[in-house]
């Protein structure tokens, strides 16, 4: 019961020496390209309000109250500006599905639950007394099997303990890359449309956010788009693969040029990979198993998508020692350590045999095939989904304006939830023609859903 | 690929407390350290845990009865009013609660408040938000607030306080005039409070939580944050919260889920069983604990330690060694774990005297190497385990040999 866990890694121990003064300065100097006055401590860590507090029209708008609270007023502006990240627009969507009692199509987890197994093995974990924390880059067994699974999947042999991070789910892997490995201004290229929570935490890390447009009906990467929006002043792009919302999975032809990109201007990538075993019309590739990518690399994935278990987050980095250092910090101040139980279930499931992605991918297939065969048959263009359990579709055949109106019209005169998704790109105009619309729901699910959109809804075009 | 190492990287040398944690895992030493228990969590809620995921309760979601249970508690405890529609945040733990919270109102500059000795984490956030820390000593031997301390720290700049209490590493629970002290810096000046509370359960002698939002004028402009973890013995679980004014709380709610989305699902089902537990389990909670406390200030005085005070609340013993003893904390810990298997945390860690207002910067400063901390969150087996240990390396007179 002693020592057999060494949880010493964790900052309730080692904090203390990891801050110290000297090692703080040297981090925050680490952290900048150029050598910064060590005494301009608060300049020098990525600053979430300052990227925040340029440019925003809202800033004059709430000073106008009362001034003996001026300060008080701050998190107003704060609260102001956060709430255009996780838009009203789900909410809405949300309060309207369930006022009409329409079927949800737009959520993107599973209404059906994940494998026994996996199940059985977090609660023996609970049984066993596997309930404090855990070491905070991950339980021992777990980093193996993460580090097992990547090499089966892309053939890399990389150490469980200097390489791999637990994390809360991907999108604490992708909050920690992007405080942990982004500057204050460093240029970042996003490919939209784009998970939401890409853009939030850049801007918390104070990036400079360049996109780039994925567009209808293949959303290949522009390549010559590509080569003028990189240069030696960018810092990263990030890539997810396969795609949501649109389902696109990168070819080895894109990811071959990005990557020559990447290593003539010096660029990091990160990549999100949750949907990687939902794979069907192709292979999916790590960019990290490219010719000398690796070390530029910060892999992202999670257990959520794969096991249906979005509700344990378990996630996880893999990258080189020293893009990994970086991340591992901010990880140890956001949430410090992740959840125990699930990080021994999470290990048991990546040892799952290859019959278990089989059917898996077997599965999904078959509801994808009920989803599209209805989409289609109701009049949408169904665009061509590689990969994940999502599909884009053109709803301009209906006469709605845009992508809100149609889904606001789908709600309450069809009774079916999509997601707009005006929402996944910087500039709304890129989206008002799409929608995005799931199938990770159980067949019965799928069915009604395509037989009330076959009963009443209308092409007007 | 060695001169790809950032230079952050490249500096650091193995720390001394990373070599401390394999010398004690090499001697396979008694773990005094940790701050968490060895004993297992309550079964009902275990059992609350695993009837979750076998009921499904698998998938992202955000469970409102947290809200509403922590907004009664609030009553309950400290006479707040907690709307739980809007004034409460779930997140993966309490620190991700601080972390989400830090985010919402640190500004770049923006000087935060701290008390030292203290817990690492703080100040880490509240840098990476590009906020700069000030530390105000706490005064031995009882770790007094010197409200002449704290004004000659606050600047232009200072935006918040934080405070945690009852208090990681001393033990220490802030009285009722030193909360006072720093609810009215906060309400002249239009100060931010940020609290850390986990521990809020765990007091003893009668001594009560005082939660600072509930001292006149704090509600509006003080920020709860606290968690299962050492409640319920399940720190492993990452379920915690912030309660804040709404627009505050909004705030947080939007950080935490671009930094998580979701604490996860099946314990925070399990959560509701945990806050439904009758006043008996932490009448419990709290004699076991104080049983617990008693039990290593007797032993730790016994063998010679200076013992100033018991603590009052968490459950951390914040020792001084003797004036004899030549080592510093950590030499004495690197011995105790050579020599008598048990393992403790040397207390200059807790200490930031180089984030100290210019004000303060002139005074002796030496007790911060005089201190070790250690925890008594473990079973009776185990401190008992520890007593022999120690107890076997006395001299004549009964004081420890290593000092």
């Amino acid at each position: 019961m002693q020592m057999s866990q060494c949880i010493w890694t964790s900052h309730e121990m080692l904090g203390p020496f990891r801050f110290g003064p000297s090692i703080q300065r040297n981090f925050s100097k680490s952290i900048r390209r150029s050598a910064g006055d060590s005494r301009s401590r608060a300049t020098s860590y990525p600053s979430f309000m300052a990227a925040i507090s340029t440019g925003s029209t809202q800033h004059a708008a709430v000073s106008t109250e009362d001034d003996s609270t001026t300060k008080t007023h701050q998190p107003l502006q704060v609260a102001k500006r956060l709430e255009k990240f996780k838009t009203t627009i789900f909410t809405q969507m949300s309060m309207l599905a369930i006022k009409h009692g329409a079927i949800n199509l737009g959520q993107g987890f599973p209404n059906f639950d994940g494998p026994e197994f996996v199940k059985e093995a977090a609660i023996q974990a609970i049984k066993d007394g596997k309930n404090q924390y855990a070491r905070g880059y991950g339980v021992p067994d777990l980093n193996s099997a993460v580090a097992s699974r990547f090499k089966k999947d892309t053939g890399l042999e990389v150490d469980p303990e200097k390489e791999v991070t637990v994390t809360s789910g991907c999108t604490e892997a992708i909050a920690a890359t992007m405080l942990g490995l982004i500057n204050n201004s460093d240029e970042v290229i996003l490919f939209a449309p784009f998970y939401d929570s890409y853009e939030a935490t850049l801007s918390m890390a104070g990036a400079k956010i360049k996109c780039i447009t994925l567009r209808p009906p293949d959303f290949s990467v522009p390549i010559d788009e590509l080569k003028s929006a990189i240069s030696k002043n960018t810092r990263a792009i990030l890539i997810n693969t396969p795609h949501n919302p649109t389902g696109k999975m990168f070819t080895r032809e894109e990811l071959n040029v990005i990557a020559s990109l990447c290593i003539e201007n010096d660029v990091l990538v990160f990549t999100d990979e949750v949907y990687d075993k939902l794979s069907f019309e192709m292979d999916h590739i790590s960019m990290a198993s490219l010719p000398g990518m690796y070390e530029r690399t910060v892999t992202m994935n999670s257990l959520g998508k794969t096991f249906s278990l979005t509700g344990w987050k378990i996630g996880w980095a893999i990258a080189p020692p020293h893009l990994t250092w970086g991340l591992r910090q901010a990880h140890s101040f956001l949430t410090f350590a992740t959840c125990t139980p699930m990080q021994y279930a999470a290990a048991a499931a990546l040892r799952a045999p290859e019959s278990y992605y089989e059917e898996l991918k077997r599965d999904y297939g078959a509801k994808k095939a009920i989803l599209v065969e209805g989409l289609k048959a109701v009049g949408f263009k169904v665009f061509p989904s590689s990969g994940t359990y999502f599909v884009v579709v053109d709803h301009t055949p209906f006469g709605l304006k845009d992508d809100i109106a149609f889904c606001e019209y789908l709600i309450k005169e069809i009774g079916v939830v999509a997601i707009p998704t005006s929402v996944f790109y910087l500039n709304p105009e890129d989206g008002k023609n799409l929608v995005r619309f799931t199938f990770c729901k159980d067949e019965g699910t799928l069915r009604s859903a395509v037989k009330r959109m076959k009963e009443k809804l209308l092409l007007r075009n | 690929m060695e001169e790809k190492l950032s230079s952050a990287a490249k500096t650091l040398t193995p720390s001394p407390i990373q070599q401390l944690s394999l010398l004690a895992q090499r001697c396979n030493a008694i773990n005094l350290a940790e701050g968490f228990p060895d004993f297992p969590a309550p079964p009902q809620i275990k059992a609350a845990a695993v009837s979750a995921i076998n009921s499904d309760f698998n998938q992202y979601r955000h469970v409102q009865g947290i809200c509403d249970s922590v907004a009664k508690i609030m009553k309950q405890m400290h006479g707040l009013d907690v709307e739980p529609l809007t004034d409460v945040a779930i997140c993966c733990g309490q620190s991700e609660a601080f972390a989400a919270t830090v985010f919402a109102i640190i500004d770049q500059g923006d000087e935060v408040i701290l008390f030292d000795p203290s817990y690492e984490t703080y100040e880490a956030c509240v840098t990476i938000a590009g906020g700069v820390p000030v530390y105000v000593p706490l005064d031995p031997p009882h770790w007094t607030l010197d409200p002449d301390k704290l004004m000659k720290s606050f600047t232009v700049r200072t935006k918040a306080i934080v405070l945690n209490s009852p208090h990681n590493p001393t033990g220490k629970v802030f009285t009722k005039a030193e909360l006072e002290t720093i609810a009215r810096a906060c309400c002249t000046r239009d100060y931010l409070a940020i609290t850390d509370e986990v521990y809020e359960h765990i007091t003893f002698d009668k001594e009560k939580h005082i939660s600072i939002a509930s001292l006149l004028g704090m509600r509006k402009r003080t920020i709860i944050t606290s968690s299962l973890s050492k409640t319920y013995s399940v720190t492993g679980w990452r379920v915690g919260w912030a309660v804040a004014p709404a627009c505050i709380a909004s705030a947080i709610k939007n950080i935490h889920i671009k930094i998580t989305d979701s604490a996860p699902a099946p314990f925070q089902e399990a959560a509701l069983t945990a806050f439904r537990s009758p006043m008996e389990y932490f009448e419990l909670l709290r004699r076991d604990y104080e049983s617990k406390r008693d039990c290593i200030v007797k032993l730790l005085a016994r063998v010679g330690f200076k013992v100033h005070f018991k603590p009052q609340g968490a459950f951390f013993l914040f020792a001084e060694l003797p004036e004899n003893c030549l080592l510093s904390d950590i030499e004495f810990v690197e011995e105790l774990i050579k020599q008598a298997a048990v393992v403790a945390v040397p207390g200059c860690g807790f200490f930031h005297r180089n984030f100290y207002s210019e004000n303060l910067s002139l005074a002796d400063y030496g007790y911060q190497k005089r201190y070790i901390r250690f925890a008594f969150c473990k079973s009776d087996a185990t401190l008992a385990d520890a007593a022999t240990k120690i107890g076997q390396l006395v001299d004549a007179k009964g004081c420890l040999k290593l000092f």
